[in-house]
């Protein structure tokens, strides 16, 4: 129970503490006794390989040819095989904003769903789904979340570099340095502890003293209207307990793990398969250690922008990430389905590391959704995205399938998540409501 | 100590009002009593046997619910009631297909009933002193107005509910959250760290001009510079950057702007180059461009002329492509910069000049021969150029003869340059057209003087042969038209933002403003950094383009009627500005401490003061000490004077006497506002803001009630009244169903986004002149004036020419148009963007016009159908689903206001077909269209029109929704008034001193 002491004295001290307060400190306190519930967001580039009936590729599709529980895996996800039980392909889902906006810019809405084309409003986007998330879990770990891509920064308006938006739409700046990760998440530097404690407690000591300032006007209210009064206090309260949970983790030591297989000299200029394989190491590290509950990795970037676009070419495949992507002959639409290939051979390693650690009821997959997919279909084209989602069987998920909903919006599987992580939300961005059931099966408890 | 003993003396009291409240509920329960006993033995029988069986939860036929009604006869039952006893004594129920009461059960049902409305309404009402949060314009007045600055802080926060009333001030629906509290929390310490500063440091201050001008640049950059895709860089000999050392009575550092870079991204034309390379100038620091597409009606969209930039207005590419984008025609002149500083107030000082231009006509425009003087003045180039003795100043049509070219097959039109005394006009001719009457064809008309003048045509391929002069005629309409042309100002604006790969983000600065004078003079725009969008980028970042900041500078386009160039000779920028170090602003936080003072005593002082400006009113004694003893503690951990103010600062801040507008009671009867409480009652409802040094200080002297018509008026005439009036307008007229209906562009071409601007400031506009003036609320309804400018001019296709650019001005109309009735932004607002609609104009009408608010629509109200087969009109599906069951009550009383105004189309406009607007209203007054609706509530219906406008005021002004007693007084005193002139500033005084206002 985490009911902190001087705010139950606060209640008691004559302000009635109303219900939803209550019922979050409750919830809060269900939760220290379950397991975590994580979510990963992985992003691809330039849609998947699709290739044309006259190439006579079909088996280098990346969905496959048959939907529902007997769907075959194509030559490119072979390497996901091994996780039937545990992923479910996703089609015909899009963003309906995405025709409507500059077909660039569908990484920025990928987790947002924004109407991007609409400039008449106050923000160019809005919050993504992983931070949606991280606000809900940020109480239980040290991060909020972590937003990584291979380019650092934020790339800049209309080719932005990274996938992550806050609550005002604006962009998450993106790591992309595995030793700058690590050393930001594993090793605790001392003086900066002491930078952030000397901030938090200045923080927590200017709420308190607004609270206790205005417990004494609640006091003179008289027969005012108190309603707004103890929606401030309540709303003061939850600020308070926020900062004291951030402070709390100042002097908690992180979970002991082997870190010996990280190699940290790697850089994105490094070889492709070392880049990936110790980033989603690093990911993987930090869920096993509760070091945060969402993540976002933008694995390449959109159009011809970035290192990433070089990657085929280093993989010996015949032209760049963006050229493969336009392909319409068909070496181009292999090599487009080979890099598809290499993708997915990261992502299955990444799984199998997942599937390794252990938490108190089950794998770490079992308790993280990974949601894996492009804001393209093929080149430019924001319909019919390519997703896959994985893991969180421990939350609900019915995996083994290949489900399609013609037009259906991608938030709609958005809001499924966000309810199997029971992140309390009625809606995200243009959802309607419909639930991809029967992936999803967890009722949200309200 | 001190802590225990106020403890002790609020038991007291509290003891003490309980006693109190116990004695006045005694006669309470007493009549509680009898109501019920009134309900249950009466009322209720008649309502089992004739309404529930149609009026009950589950039912709720025509949306109504009588099972609602208890012996409670609360506020919102007496609401019912009062429908419910309408409709059964105008005895439109029970309805006639039903069993009918006897007349006598009628009239006695209808006898009790009102009996126990008045018993109901004689009871002691409690009336709480109400709390309500600072909405947020009027947190980001309040926080302006603490700090003296005009930076807008607040964007983070989400903004207000509405309440049903169209209001966002409602006490009922401001809520509080902890995602405010948070931004509340980082709101107060960005502002405070933005006006703070160290006093011992001297300021870096950023200081450069771009100069624009043919060849002003003696030492232009050697290579060629590419700023990406449709960034059409000016000639590099055209532009000349320097960074200047400002003047300055301070000490301060000159920021020196990075001139090196290493990029490894970089662009030629749309595609990516990739490779490291090295920059070393000014010019890739800071670029002048015309960034935009092409397309122009006549003449070129900028030129560089020895005296600068010549810009013709940036037409909105929504006016020439008929689809909107993020670039806007090319007459978008912009300094592309890399670095402006990170945060405080910037200036940007323009040099410019209203050009002594000529008007450009097409190449095949008719003239008569009648607009002209006979003895035109003819003269032949020779090797281009040209001279001519003009005998006498005037306006003159200048017409050029050109040869077709041999073979004549493709002559295709060329630019063409002709410079007359070195002024300089361009456009596309094509050799060898003439007029059809005429071996010369129409180039321009100018002013001239008499005299020697030098001609000259800087085109090597056209054939100019010769050049004519002809004087116009005095009155003729060539004439008339170059007076309204030279009569018109550029309009020069100044806009910052950022680059984007597909045009640009940028926002205003300042005021667009009129150039009048045909002499270079400066023009100063003034913002806040923070104000404007920002690229987010990391100063690592290695992409050319990334971060691309821009100043634009442009001439706005208000109307398609010509009007002379913009001339730009240069353009400075400087930031931070400071007048004086420390700050202004600054020094209003932190005075100068006196000789002798020590921390302690200075600290008070600061705080106090502080504490006055945000909590409205002087801090109590208790309030004052809180404060110090929360800076003693900060003091002696940090030593710091400065940085333990800051950390009390932040704490008034966020503190509810800052955020909450609060009236305190001790009792549950009316009691009279406190005058602190009326200053900032008053000034929240006038200025929607803090109340000024004045009012606080009449409120000290406790005079302000005594004072309070002289004190009414101040605040109307105080600047600050605007931001009410745009609130007030706003809200009451629903305009933002304008900002969100979605105009379809291919049926009405001209409803530009920008127009739509223009449109949604019309009512504003409006109401601020009637306030000005002090009019007669008949205005609302018809005005024999239209507030305007010229977009609007246009758009509304008004005789009398407008040359005011964007400011509205009062003009006089004879047409329908007048009053807020037939304003194009409310009647475009009430649509779906194709089709005009009855249903949604007649709501409004019927609630914002004159307050008979229809019910809700009751659950499952079946859409309208689109009947397959049938090509059948809006009016006439309207009736099909008006004559369902359980919808025609509503729509009786909506749809005949909203047929009244069927001759206007989505656009605001009258439609170009005949349509019948004819109407029958709900008693049976047949109307035949607008005009006559409008001069029927003038004439028989001006106190409801008087009711429904002071209402709405009064439910603005209170911040809270009207009891039912309110309303029946407000009636009431509405007939009263509208037998008087019933002037716009009259019915904020009865506001004002009504009862409503006063008490809490």
């Amino acid at each position: 129970m985490h009911l902190n002491r001087r705010s139950v004295l606060r209640g008691l001290g004559g302000i009635m503490l109303p219900l939803p307060f209550l019922d979050a400190m409750r919830c809060r306190a269900d939760e220290a006794n379950e397991a975590p519930r994580r979510f990963c967001a992985l992003y691809t580039a330039n849609g998947m390989s699709l290739p044309k009936e006259k190439n006579k590729l079909s088996d280098w599709n990346w969905f496959p040819h048959e939907t529902g529980r007997d769907f075959k895996f194509g030559n490119s996800t072979k390497p996901f095989e091994p996780f039937r039980d545990q992923l479910t392909f996703l089609g015909g889902l899009h963003h309906p904003s995405g025709v409507k906006a500059d077909p660039h810019v569908c990484s920025d809405m990928w987790l947002t769903g924004a109407p991007l084309h609409d400039s008449s409003r106050r923000s160019y986007n809005s919050v993504s789904i992983d931070q949606v998330v991280a606000l809900h879990t940020k109480q239980f770990c040290r991060q909020p979340s972590l937003v990584l891509s291979i380019d650092a920064g934020v790339g800049f308006l209309s080719r932005t570099g990274t996938i992550s938006f806050n609550a005002e739409g604006k962009p998450i700046p993106a790591e992309n340095n595995p030793r700058r990760v690590f050393d930001r998440l594993f090793r605790s530097d001392k003086s900066s502890l002491e930078i952030q404690r000397a901030d938090l407690q200045r923080r927590i000591r200017i709420v308190d003293a607004v609270l206790e300032n205005a417990q004494s006007l609640s006091r003179q209210l008289g027969k005012s209207d108190r309603d707004k009064l103890d929606q401030y206090l309540t709303s003061l309260s939850e600020i308070e307990s926020r900062l004291e949970a951030s402070e709390k983790w100042i002097d908690v030591p992180i979970k002991s793990q082997d870190y010996r297989h990280l190699d940290l000299s790697v850089t994105n200029e490094s070889a492709p398969v070392d880049y990936y394989r110790t980033m989603f190491d690093l990911v993987a590290l930090a869920f096993d250690a509760d070091i945060t509950r969402s993540v976002a990795f933008m694995l390449n970037r959109e159009d011809g922008m970035g290192i990433s676009d070089t990657f085929p070419l280093k993989l010996g495949l015949c032209r760049t990430h963006h050229q493969l992507s336009h392909a319409g002959d068909p070496a181009g639409q292999l090599d487009f389905a080979k890099y598809d290939l290499f993708l997915a051979e990261q992502i299955g390693r990444f799984l199998k590391q997942l599937k390794a650690f252990q938490d108190v009821n089950g794998s770490v997959l079992d308790n993280s959704i990974v949601l894996y997919g492009s804001g393209a279909s093929t080149t430019h084209k924001p319909q019919n995205l390519p997703t896959m989602v994985m893991g969180g069987a421990n939350m609900g998920l019915k995996h083994g399938s290949y489900f399609r909903r013609e037009n259906g919006h991608l938030s709609d599987l958005y809001l499924s998540i966000l309810h199997a992580l029971d992140v309390p939300a009625n809606s995200f961005g243009d959802s309607t409501g419909k639930i991809i059931n029967p992936v999803f099966t967890r009722e949200l408890v309200t | 100590m001190l802590k225990n003993f106020f403890r002790s003396c609020l038991q007291v009291m509290a003891l003490f009002w309980t006693a109190i409240c116990i004695c006045s509920t005694l006669a309470a329960d007493e009549k509680e009593s009898e109501l019920a006993k009134i309900f249950a033995e009466q009322l209720r029988p008649f309502l089992s046997v004739h309404c529930y069986a149609c009026h009950n939860a589950d039912d709720m036929e025509s949306g109504i619910n009588l099972e609602l009604l208890d012996q409670g006869f609360s506020d919102r039952q007496l609401f019912l009631w009062r429908d419910l006893l309408k409709q059964v004594a105008t005895k439109q129920m029970p309805p006639e297909e039903d069993e009918q009461p006897e007349d006598e059960s009628r009239e006695a049902f209808l006898d009790t009933a009102r009996k126990a409305i008045d018993l109901a309404r004689a009871r002691e009402t409690e009336k709480n002193g109400i709390v309500r949060r600072l909405t947020v314009p009027q947190y980001r007045h309040c926080l302006q107005e603490i700090f003296g600055t005009e930076e807008d802080f607040t964007e983070a926060l989400p903004p207000d509910g509405v309440s049903k009333d169209g209001f966002t001030n409602n006490a009922a629906i401001l809520s509080l959250s902890p995602l405010q509290m948070e931004n509340y929390l980082r709101i107060a310490e960005r502002v405070i760290d933005a006006t703070m500063v160290d006093e011992g440091a001297p300021p870096t201050i950023q200081n450069f001009r771009m100069t624009l001008g043919k060849n002003c640049n003696p030492e232009p950059y050697p290579n060629k510079l590419i700023l990406g895709a449709n960034s059409h860089l000016l000639a590099n000999s055209d532009v000349l950057v320097e960074e200047l050392v400002a003047d300055k009575p301070f000490h301060f550092l000159p920021f020196e702007m990075q001139k090196s870079f290493r990029f490894i991204e970089g662009y030629q034309g749309n595609s990516t180059v990739r490779g490291w390379r090295d920059f070393s100038s000014i010019y890739h620091a800071v670029f002048g461009c015309m960034r935009g597409s092409g397309g122009y009606p006549l003449g070129k969209a900028y030129e560089t002329i020895s005296a600068g930039l010549l810009l013709r207005p940036a037409i909105p590419s929504t006016e020439i492509f008929q689809e909107s984008s993020t670039y806007g025609p090319r007459a978008n002149f912009k300094i592309a910069l890399r670095e402006l500083p990170e945060q405080g107030v910037f200036q940007v000082r323009v040099r410019a000049a209203k050009y002594n231009d000529a008007l450009l006509l097409a190449e095949r425009q008719k003239i008569e021969a009648s607009e002209l003087e006979s003895n035109p003045i003819e003269a032949k180039f020779d090797n281009l150029s040209a001279a001519v003795d003009l005998p006498s100043s005037g306006i003159y049509l200048v017409s050029l003869r050109t040869l077709r070219r041999v073979p004549a097959k493709k002559v295709k039109s060329e630019s063409f340059k002709l410079t007359i005394n070195k002024r300089t006009f361009s456009r596309n001719i094509t050799p060898g057209v003439t007029s059809s009457s005429d071996t010369y064809s129409p180039f321009c008309v100018i002013r001239l003087t008499a005299g020697q003048t030098a001609i000259a045509a800087l085109n090597a391929k056209a054939e100019v042969e010769g050049i004519r002069f002809s004087r116009l005629k005095k009155d003729s309409s060539l004439e008339a038209r170059f007076h309204a042309f030279e009569s018109r100002n550029p309009q020069l604006s100044v806009l910052m933002g950022l680059r984007r790969d597909c045009g640009h983000t940028q926002k205003r600065v300042g005021a667009c403003q009129s150039v009048s004078s045909t002499e270079i003079q400066e023009y100063v725009f003034q913002g806040a950094i923070d104000d404007y969008p920002r690229p987010f980028v990391e100063t690592t970042n290695v992409n050319y383009l990334a971060g691309v900041r821009e100043i634009s500078v442009r001439n706005e386009y208000t109307s398609t009627s010509d009007s002379p160039r913009l001339l730009i000779e240069s353009v400075e920028f400087e930031g931070p500005y400071y007048e004086t170090w420390p700050p202004r602003n600054h020094r209003r936080l932190m005075p100068v401490r006196r000789p002798g003072e020590g921390e302690e005593e200075y600290a008070k002082r600061v705080l106090q003061e502080f504490l006055k400006r945000a909590y409205r009113r002087p801090a109590t004694t208790e309030e004052l000490r809180f404060a110090m003893e929360n800076w003693q503690v900060g003091f002696a951990r940090s030593k710091d004077l400065q940085q333990a103010l800051r950390d009390t600062f932040l704490v008034i801040l966020t503190s509810p006497q800052f955020l909450l507008v609060t009236e305190q009671s001790s009792t549950p009867e009316a009691e009279p506002l406190d005058e602190y409480e009326l200053a900032s009652k008053l000034s929240m409802f006038l200025w929607n803001g803090p109340p000024d040094e004045k009012l606080i200080v009449l409120a000290g002297k406790k005079s302000l009630r005594k004072t309070l018509h002289r004190e009414i008026d101040r605040l109307m005439e105080d600047g600050n009244f605007g931001r009410f009036v745009e609130q007030f307008a706003y809200e009451w007229m629903s305009l933002d169903k304008l900002e969100v209906v979605e105009i379809d562009r291919k049926k009405y071409p001209h409803l530009s986004k920008e127009l739509k601007k223009q449109l949604l400031r019309e009512p504003v506009e409006f109401l601020r002149y009637l306030f000005a003036e002090n009019l007669s609320i008949d205005n609302l309804v018809q005005s024999d004036f239209v507030l305007t400018n010229e977009t609007l001019a246009d758009y509304y296709e008004l005789e009398k020419p407008i040359t005011s650019g964007f400011a509205f001005v009062s003009t006089p109309v004879s047409s329908e148009l007048g009053g807020v009735l037939t304003q194009a932004g409310l009647l475009a607002g009430l649509s779906d963007g194709r089709e005009s609609n009855p249903v949604k104009r007649g709501a409004w009408f019927a609630r914002r016009m004159i307050a008979e608010p229809p019910d809700d629509p009751p659950p499952n109200v079946p859409d309208l159908e689109e009947s397959s087969g049938e090509n059948l009109s809006l009016r006439e599906r309207l009736e099909r689903h008006r004559n369902q069951e359980g919808c025609v009550k509503c729509h009786e009383g909506i749809d005949p206001w909203g047929v009244a105004f069927e001759a206007y189309d989505a656009s605001g406009l009258l439609k170009l077909a005949a349509v019948d607007a004819s109407t029958t209203l709900p008693d049976g007054t047949k109307l035949g269209d607008l005009q006559e609706l409008k001069q029927f509530l003038l004439r028989e219906r001006r106190g409801q029109v008087v009711f429904s406008f002071v209402k709405h005021l009064s439910i603005y002004a209170l911040g809270r929704d009207l009891s039912y007693n309110e309303t029946l007084w407000l009636e009431e005193q509405s007939r009263k008034l509208a037998k008087g002139d019933c002037k716009m500033r009259e019915l904020v005084h009865f506001v004002v001193c009504s009862d409503m206002f006063l008490t809490k």
